[in-house]
């Protein structure tokens, strides 16, 4: 996990954790910040009024249940959706006057890893370099670096129709990589892969972060939220319903409902979507809010 | 203009790699010219047939096989597959224009219908056609029926941004022949029926055939072939335009 230089000390923060007590403004901006982000469509409002602050450097954990809104915030951030209302800005452009600056700054690797089939993984790369503007020699260097990073380096000139599911994501995931982004943006990156391809793509997020690439994660896996985010917030039902760092969301809940033992992440967030563990215990009982 | 070329090498090399896609747009013309030339030819033979200018009959049906080769729109089905798949919202969140995603995809149209066109004039030119308008003629076909693939495949690219739907992109393709058939398909115009006549007068694709089928038959009257490049080139101003802003507000 990153050491966050550079944590700025806000209202927000200052009622999180010990951690983050005392370190005042320093010279890094907010990678990510949304006030009051609403969207809506026809009969539905998905995103109800979301206000988030992810520092430079962090890797900030974004987790709620299926239709609670996680990825359409993404989306909204990632200038791939309109903001019905409310303001967002990442790497400090904002996204609704500026998108093209935020597009140069982030990487995306949405759900179902976004490839073209018919490409090699080789050619996929060079591409999407060429579309951040290298020349085409530049671009077929850091394709083979990217390659070499995610140990595609075999498969390279495969197709990726036949890549496995976690050969693709580790190619999405360098694909996102390839301008080296200040904000990575990961929308449930190791959902449907097995045990060790997922431990791979944690690594890689870990090393993509120890070079200083900000990480907003989606997940539904709250191991995956415990073992790789600094921060993180619950979102249910458009709005978020905690925030903090897992440690801290860990002793609050400890404390208000005054459990002998420390809770795991998944207590948190099952009190945080007003659910229990008796009401999602056994195989083929209903879940519900 | 870049991006744009970067993303049409893209979406070539992508046609390549699906000959499946590529191949009935060829044969079916093909089979389509053979099977109305078996039906026709006899009664219109081309020692007595005014309008043939010496020719046989399937000189008078190519521009029909020539505008079915250029009306497939595979381009706009690929776009639909890239929608389901995720990897147009990859290419939406880089920093290129967003026309450029459509563009690319239509510049790489222009090529392939290019290719094809050729190929279908040539194997006509083998079983007898001859392009009256000489080179200049053979080069305006080709061009003619390769705009007239991109104004189409325009269309469907629209429906397919506006309904994200493989199904309902693949059934705005069959309006083609509707179109195709108020033509003045099997005769020329003033041999048609009043009612047929209007319909034909009315639907810009009689202009495009009628101006293929003037480069074949006949030297360039510019008359005739002029009306059919003033049609794809508004319907494709048009085209462009829709593209381009239905992409810019894709939500």
């Amino acid at each position: 996990m990153s050491s966050q230089p550079g944590r700025r000390l806000d209202s927000r923060t200052t009622d999180e954790g010990d951690d983050v007590a005392g370190v005042v403004e320093l010279d890094r901006h907010a990678a990510v910040e949304a006030q009051g982000l609403v969207k809506h469509y026809p009969g539905v409002e998905a995103v109800r009024g979301v206000d988030l602050r992810v520092q430079a450097g962090e890797v900030f954990g974004f987790l709620g249940p299926n239709g609670a809104g996680k990825s359409t915030t993404v989306r909204m951030l990632t200038t791939l959706l309109s903001i019905t209302e409310g303001s967002a800005r990442v790497a400090g452009h904002d996204v609704a006057r500026d998108p093209d600056a935020v597009r140069r700054a982030i990487g995306v690797a949405l759900q179902e890893a976004g490839l073209d089939p018919r490409q090699t993984g080789r050619e996929l790369l060079e591409l999407q370099a060429r579309l951040f503007g290298m020349s085409a020699q530049t671009a077929a260097g850091r394709a083979r670096e990217l390659l070499a990073l995610v140990e595609l380096e075999d498969a390279a000139d495969r197709r990726i129709k036949g890549y496995s599911g976690g050969m693709k994501r580790r190619l999405d995931l360098a694909s996102a990589l390839v301008h080296e982004p200040e904000v990575l943006f990961l929308d449930e990156p190791t959902t449907g892969l097995d045990p060790a391809s997922r431990l791979t793509v944690w690594d890689e997020v870990r090393r993509v972060n120890d070079r200083g690439t900000t990480v907003f994660l989606t997940t539904q896996y709250l191991e995956e939220a415990d073992q790789l985010c600094d921060r993180l917030a619950i979102i249910a039902g458009g709005r978020i319903v905690r925030e903090g760092t897992p440690a801290r969301l860990k002793a609050e809940l400890r404390e208000r409902r005054g459990l002998a033992a420390e809770p795991t992440l998944d207590d948190v967030f099952l009190d945080a979507t007003g659910r229990t563990r008796d009401r999602v215990a056994g195989d083929v009982q209903e879940v519900s809010a | 203009m870049s991006a744009a070329w970067v993303l049409g090498k893209r979406a070539l090399r992508e046609g390549r790699r699906t000959p499946d896609a590529l191949l009935p747009t060829l044969f079916i013309p093909l089979f389509f010219l053979v099977v109305n030339v078996g039906q026709a030819a006899k009664i219109f033979p081309a020692a007595s047939t005014e309008f043939l200018h010496g020719q046989g009959y399937g000189a008078f049906q190519l521009p029909s096989s020539l505008l079915l080769a250029a009306s497939f729109g595979t381009a706009a089905l690929f776009l639909v597959e890239e929608i389901e798949g995720g990897y147009f919202d990859k290419l939406r969140a880089s920093p290129v224009p967003r026309s450029a995603i459509v563009l690319g995809r239509l510049i790489a149209e222009l090529v392939k219908a290019v290719a094809i066109t050729t190929v279908l004039v040539l194997l006509g030119l083998a079983f007898g056609i001859s392009i009256a308008s000489g080179p200049v003629g053979f080069v305006l076909l080709v061009a003619l029926t390769a705009l007239w693939a991109v104004v189409f495949v325009g269309f469907m690219q629209i429906i397919a941004l506006k309904t994200r739907s493989a199904a309902a992109t693949n059934s705005a393709g069959l309006v083609f022949f509707p179109l195709l058939f108020l033509t003045p398909n099997f005769v020329p115009r003033d041999l048609l029926t009043r009612p047929m006549e209007i319909a034909a007068t009315l639907n810009p694709v009689t202009y495009v055939m009628e101006a293929l089928r003037s480069l074949i038959l006949e030297d360039l009257e510019w008359g005739t072939i002029a009306p059919g490049f003033a049609v794809v080139l508004a319907l494709g101003a048009v085209m462009l335009a829709l593209n381009v802003r239905v992409i810019q507000r894709y939500d």
